[in-house]
């Protein structure tokens, strides 16, 4: 934290004193100020709330769609045999590629912002998912034969329990990217959130407004990546925290 | 410790070691969609465009030219960009791995750059450094460097402490002691690194020639739907899915060759 700090200052120094005389470098003290201006009176607020929504709705879909999904081709072979060459295939095609069809499709909404978010969202999950399910013990899924558990019964209590580590691993790295898709859709489609306030700030030569929109984002995204691994905590029983806390 | 570090950051590439191409059955889904999206779109639908007229969006008007260099330029912003964060988050890393405090100092200031979305740190890369390949590897530094540098840290601080000490007690000058002992012992970790920062640094190298519309695969996408031809966007999105799976399938083959070097060194 102290770093922190003395970067600042010594950043401040050098801005001030016109040492490194970068043009657009604006002071810690220039940012801090526009900070100010912006969370009082200005829409910084209201962005982030938009950018926080968007990710966590769109995150939210997401799981269900890669858990779900995830757990029909974990579960079933067949399921598996004929479908996870497609999967591998469209994976591999980066999602951010998928913005300007996007775009083209649904033009400048809400609704490309968050279909992008749920899409990107959806393969971590997935992957994750399925290699949970399918490293399960077979003795576990025994134990669910000989109790005569039916299908929905066994999933719920044992391949959901047993998969959950590495379902949350995924749900996390998920997390982080659609936050990622949300900034840039807001960046080039959705005019709203903080990837629009910063495009906002970049046009208008505001370099201080920029770098508050660029430290919000930041910190949005260490807030949502420790608020998950508390929500894991909380509800989750022990083994399946060694993955979330290393973070 | 390695095994939680490790897995913190690489979760899904472990697991893509068991979820594998198995089985060309396994590509029905796809040529099932594609089939269909051929029969019943329309080559002229300006949202659909079927799968027969992408190929030849790309040659249109003049624009096949183009292809070839913009390939070349994203491989070579990906590639410079890929060594450079291999260069700094393996000295990074080693600093910290080697130094408790030097690791505690940089600490939060690399919690929140890591947390940082790439896609933010673009628009302030292109006010201070300008709209230049200077730029597009930067971003891609900034964002390819965490695997690399966490992985390499606690390679260093998962190493028997005998090893340093045995270094010492020979009296290695610090270079040798660097190059001889620590190097080639945290390999594993670096290689691993690399591997998990290579699909991003690639996503990133497109994602920043999208946005900035400087070169590359990335800026002809851009272009092409602001020009409203939807069919080159998805013949251009084929390309950049190809690229990821020959990067992807290149840096596995690497490992491996590496991992099996290791093993004959033994």
């Amino acid at each position: 934290m102290l770093v922190l700090v003395a970067i600042a200052g010594i950043w401040e120094v050098l801005v001030r004193f016109s040492i490194a005389d970068v043009q657009f470098l604006p002071a810690p003290s220039e940012i801090a100020a526009a900070a100010q201006g912006e969370i009082f009176g200005g829409e910084l607020v209201g962005r982030l709330i938009h950018t926080v929504g968007v990710t966590a709705l769109g995150w939210g879909i997401a799981s269900v769609i890669g858990v779900g999904l995830g757990l029909l081709l974990g579960l079933s072979p067949t399921a598996y045999r004929y479908s996870m060459t497609s999967f591998e295939v469209t994976r591999a095609i980066p999602p951010i590629t998928f913005v300007p069809a996007a775009l083209l499709i649904f033009g400048f909404s809400l609704k490309m912002e968050l279909v992008l978010v749920i899409y990107g969202g959806i393969w971590p999950v997935l992957i994750n998912t399925i290699g949970g399910v399918r490293s399960i013990a077979p003795e576990l899924r025994d134990v669910g034969t000989m109790l005569r558990l039916s299908t929905p019964e066994t999933i719920r209590k044992i391949v959901l329990p047993a998969a959950m580590p590495s379902v949350v691993v995924g749900l996390r790295l998920g997390l982080s990217l659609c936050l990622v898709l949300a900034v840039v859709a807001e960046m080039v489609g959705n005019p709203e959130g903080l990837g629009n306030g910063l495009i906002r700030a970049r046009q208008a030569l505001q370099p201080a407004l920029m770098f508050v929109y660029v430290i919000a984002a930041g910190l949005l995204g260490v807030a949502l990546n420790a608020g998950l691994r508390a929500t894991a905590r909380a509800f989750l029983p022990g083994n399946a925290l060694k993955d979330v806390s290393a973070s | 410790m390695t095994q939680d570090r490790a897995s913190d950051i690489a979760p899904s590439t472990r697991l893509y070691e068991r979820i594998r191409l198995d089985s060309l059955t396994g590509l029905l889904p796809l040529v099932l969609l594609l089939s269909v999206w051929q029969l019943i779109g329309d080559p002229e639908s300006p949202f659909f465009p079927a799968p027969s007229s992408w190929w030849p969006a790309l040659f249109t008007l003049g624009q096949g030219d183009k292809i070839i260099p913009a390939i070349l330029d994203t491989v070579r912003t990906f590639g410079l960009g890929l060594l450079g964060a291999t260069i700094l988050g393996v000295a990074l890393g080693l600093s910290i791995g080697v130094s408790r405090t030097f690791g505690r100092a940089v600490g939060p200031t690399f919690e929140f750059a890591r947390a940082l979305p790439p896609a933010a740190i673009v628009p302030v890369a292109t006010l201070l450094l300008g709209f230049d390949e200077t730029m597009k590897i930067v971003v891609v530094v900034l964002a390819a460097l965490w695997p690399i540098l966490l992985n390499t840290s606690s390679g260093v601080q998962e190493l028997n402490p005998v090893l340093l000490d045995t270094a010492r007690s020979l009296r290695l000058s610090t270079t040798r002691t660097l190059f001889g002992v620590l190097l080639p012992s945290v390999m594993p970790a670096i290689v691993l690194g690399v591997r998990v920062a290579t699909p991003i640094a690639l996503v990133i190298t497109l994602l920043v020639e999208y946005l900035t519309a400087v070169n590359g695969v990335g800026a002809l996408v851009g272009e092409a739907q602001r020009t409203f031809q939807p069919a080159r966007v998805y013949a251009l999105i084929a390309i950049a899915g190809l690229l990821s799976l020959v990067v992807n399938s290149g840096v596995r083959f690497v490992e491996n060759a590496v991992q099996r070097r290791r093993v004959g060194d033994q």
